[in-house]
């Protein structure tokens, strides 16, 4: 009781430079706070753009179309009947928000004079609507069902053939029986997914259309999109039991399973991140080292005397370390609450971040302030503080008391 | 009862090639109870031997004992202990905790001890009132002068009920009506509680109260004699003598 008041007084007794201790945590807990709730808030943004712009949550595929589907799709395809059934079991499941047929192949586009090498996507112009929320519409207008022939073109693609709306072309491809066939189709719009590569090569179609251009009544795959994104592993499990005892020769990937390059920057900036902790920590580190050093040298006959009247050497380690302790506590809160309202401040003020590289959107910075990463991160300051307290407290406990009591 | 048994004691400091003889093979025995002043020249000897005592340095030939207990079989924890419950300890800048209350320094030991806390309080504030600073026990160090500073340190020396209040010129940074007034509280508390004192001084006025004088010199004991019943024309001279 009392020497935990003696702790707290001591932390007190110098204001100036418990408040540079205090300023040094919070400035470790806020950096690290801010900085991981910006990769966080990038890490979903990221995660939310590619399950809304191109994978959805979960896929289902013909089985052995991911091992064999890119010599011969054409013999991958879910048929007319299994994908009816399919939807509707996959429409049952509550956590679903829709679920939406895709048949993708591979074309030749052609204005007349040059031709381009395309990757076709076959949708359904209303659900996919609902789907791809993230792809946005950069020029002309939407697709619907009546839009038999209506194409819409990665805009990357759409500037390099330099089309205009409404510009008619030919879409070329090989059918699932082997031949070759040909479709005229009418650009009615230009599309971003947000990544640039695809937008250089891809377009949209309805599907009876792309259907006919192929000869089949097949898809490739059905992709589902559910109310929230940590429900994936939940449905995955689910769907593939439901599979199984349905005797469906299907198989399934997450979005997980197909964001190559999302877990790429994730495993990128979470290197960056553990640089940066790194850094802070030694910065930090160093920082209360030095006052503590100095608080230690300042008391030292003080020291001499707490050992003399029968303090032993843990008394006084324990006593640095508790002054330590309460500093890191007090600064960890500190620094947990105004990380908060910076990171509301930050995310309110709209501020633009330049376009990333491989992407062709814009977004604002956010700061996302979620529980993990505050209790994470104010249990950081707190460790760094009593940790860097352990070598003062050693040396304080190590002093020899009768060259301790003649300092003054 | 033997409280402090010195045998052989020897204690040298290493300053330069030759070294410094602080202690040379001093055998000393000290009993409970008594007044003991320990008196001699400055570099005598007088803290070393002091240190000694306290635990809180180890000698280079000879052995300490406290309590029957010999210092060098003692770990730093247990010599920690031996002096939290043996020894008392009086200074000459009186080494109060400026943080603390009057109250909470003289507590503070008992803390160490892990004495529940309204215990502690409870005997801290007598101790205090022993001293004579029932009114001031809520005030800071530096709201105290040095008089009172220095029966706060020896209410905290007291407090644990120690077997040896070891005191290094206890008065030196005190003048001369105020050191007689604490010499008088020692010398009370010495006759009402039977601690031992031994007491590191050059002040000759201090001799009145002791029962024992020891006298160093380079490092030897030069002379040991117990103080006869000195009448009281004695007193009144030697007391006069310094005011
Ligand atoms: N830590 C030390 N290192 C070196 N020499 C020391 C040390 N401590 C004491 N000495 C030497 O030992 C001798 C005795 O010193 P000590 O402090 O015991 O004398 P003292 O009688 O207490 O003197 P004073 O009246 O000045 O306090 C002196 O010569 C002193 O210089
Ligand atoms: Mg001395």
């Amino acid at each position: 009781m009392l020497r935990l008041k003696l702790a707290l007084l001591n932390v007190l007794r110098n204001g100036r430079r418990s408040f540079i201790t205090l300023l040094a945590i919070q400035f470790g807990v806020i950096s690290l706070i801010l900085m991981g709730g910006f990769f966080t808030s990038m890490y979903e943004g990221m995660r939310e753009n590619v399950i809304r712009s191109q994978l959805g949550h979960i896929q289902i595929y013909q089985a052995g179309f991911n091992q064999f589907g890119s010599q011969q799709p054409e013999d991958y395809l879910i048929d007319a009947e299994t994908l009816h059934k399919v939807t509707k079991l996959v429409e049952s499941l509550e956590q679903v928000e829709l679920v939406t047929p895709r048949l993708n192949f591979t074309g030749l586009l052609t204005d007349g004079n040059r031709s381009l090498a395309v990757v076709v996507e076959g949708i359904n112009p209303d659900k996919e609507s609902l789907l791809s929320s993230a792809v946005k519409l950069t020029a002309g207008e939407d697709l619907f069902e009546e839009d038999t022939d209506g194409a819409l073109i990665g805009d990357g693609l759409f500037k390099s053939l330099n089309l205009s709306i409404g510009a008619s072309l030919t879409l070329m491809a090989t059918t699932a029986d082997g031949s070759f066939d040909a479709r005229d189709v009418t650009a009615i719009g230009a599309i971003s997914t947000g990544t640039r590569e695809v937008d250089n090569r891809f377009m949209r179609m309805n599907l009876q259309h792309a259907q006919a251009l192929m000869y089949t009544e097949g898809v490739t795959r059905l992709v589902v999109l559910l109310n929230d994104t940590k429900q994936t592993d939940e449905v995955m499990a689910l769907l593939s039991q439901a599979f199984k005892k349905q005797g469906l020769a299907l198989e399934l990937r997450s979005w997980s399973d197909l964001a190559d390059y999302y877990h790429e920057v994730v495993n990128l900036f979470d290197g960056i991140f553990f640089v940066v902790q790194i850094i802070v920590l030694a910065i930090v580190l160093l920082g209360i080292v030095n006052t503590m050093v100095m608080a230690v040298m300042e008391r030292t006959q003080e020291i001499g005397t707490i050992r003399a009247i029968g303090g032993t050497r843990s008394e006084v380690m324990g006593l640095f370390i508790s002054e330590a302790f309460i500093l890191g506590l007090i600064g960890s809160l500190l620094g947990v609450i105004f990380a908060i309202l910076l990171a509301q401040g930050i995310t309110a003020a709209g501020i633009m971040m330049p376009t990333p590289p491989g992407s062709s959107q814009t977004y604002p910075i956010r700061i996302f302030t979620e529980a993990d990463l505050l209790w994470q991160n104010g249990l950081f300051g707190l460790l760094i503080a009593v940790v860097s307290s352990i070598y003062p407290a050693v040396k304080a406990s190590r002093m020899v008391i009768t060259k301790a009591l003649r300092f003054a | 009862m033997t409280v402090v048994k010195l045998q052989g004691v020897s204690r040298y400091f290493p300053v330069g090639n030759t070294p410094i003889t602080a202690l040379d093979k001093v055998d000393l025995t000290l009993e409970k109870g008594e007044f003991v002043v320990l008196r001699g020249a400055s570099g005598s000897g007088k803290s070393t031997l002091l240190n000694l005592i306290g635990a809180m340095d180890d000698p280079n030939e000879g052995e300490v004992f406290i309590h029957g207990m010999a210092l060098s079989s003692l770990s730093d924890k247990q010599k920690s202990q031996l002096r939290s419950h043996y020894i008392g300890f009086i200074f000459q800048s009186f080494n109060l905790i400026p943080v603390l209350t009057a109250l909470e320094n003289v507590q503070y030991p008992l803390s160490l001890q892990r004495v529940a806390n309204k215990e502690g309080k409870y005997r801290a504030a007598q101790a205090l009132e022993q001293v004579g600073l029932a009114d001031f026990i809520h005030r800071r160090p530096n709201q105290l002068s040095g008089g009172q500073m220095q029966r706060v340190a020896i209410a905290r020396a007291l407090v644990t009920k120690p077997d040896i209040i070891l005191a290094d010129e206890p008065t030196a940074n005190l003048d001369s009506e105020t050191s007689k007034q604490i010499m008088d509280l020692l010398g009370s508390l010495n006759r009402n509680t039977g601690v031992t004192f031994l007491f590191a001084t050059h002040h000759d006025f201090v001799l009145s109260r002791a029962s024992r004088i020891l006298e160093l010199k380079d490092g030897h004991i030069v002379k040991d004699e117990p103080v006869q019943h000195l009448n009281l024309v004695n007193q009144i001279a030697l007391g006069e003598e310094v005011g």
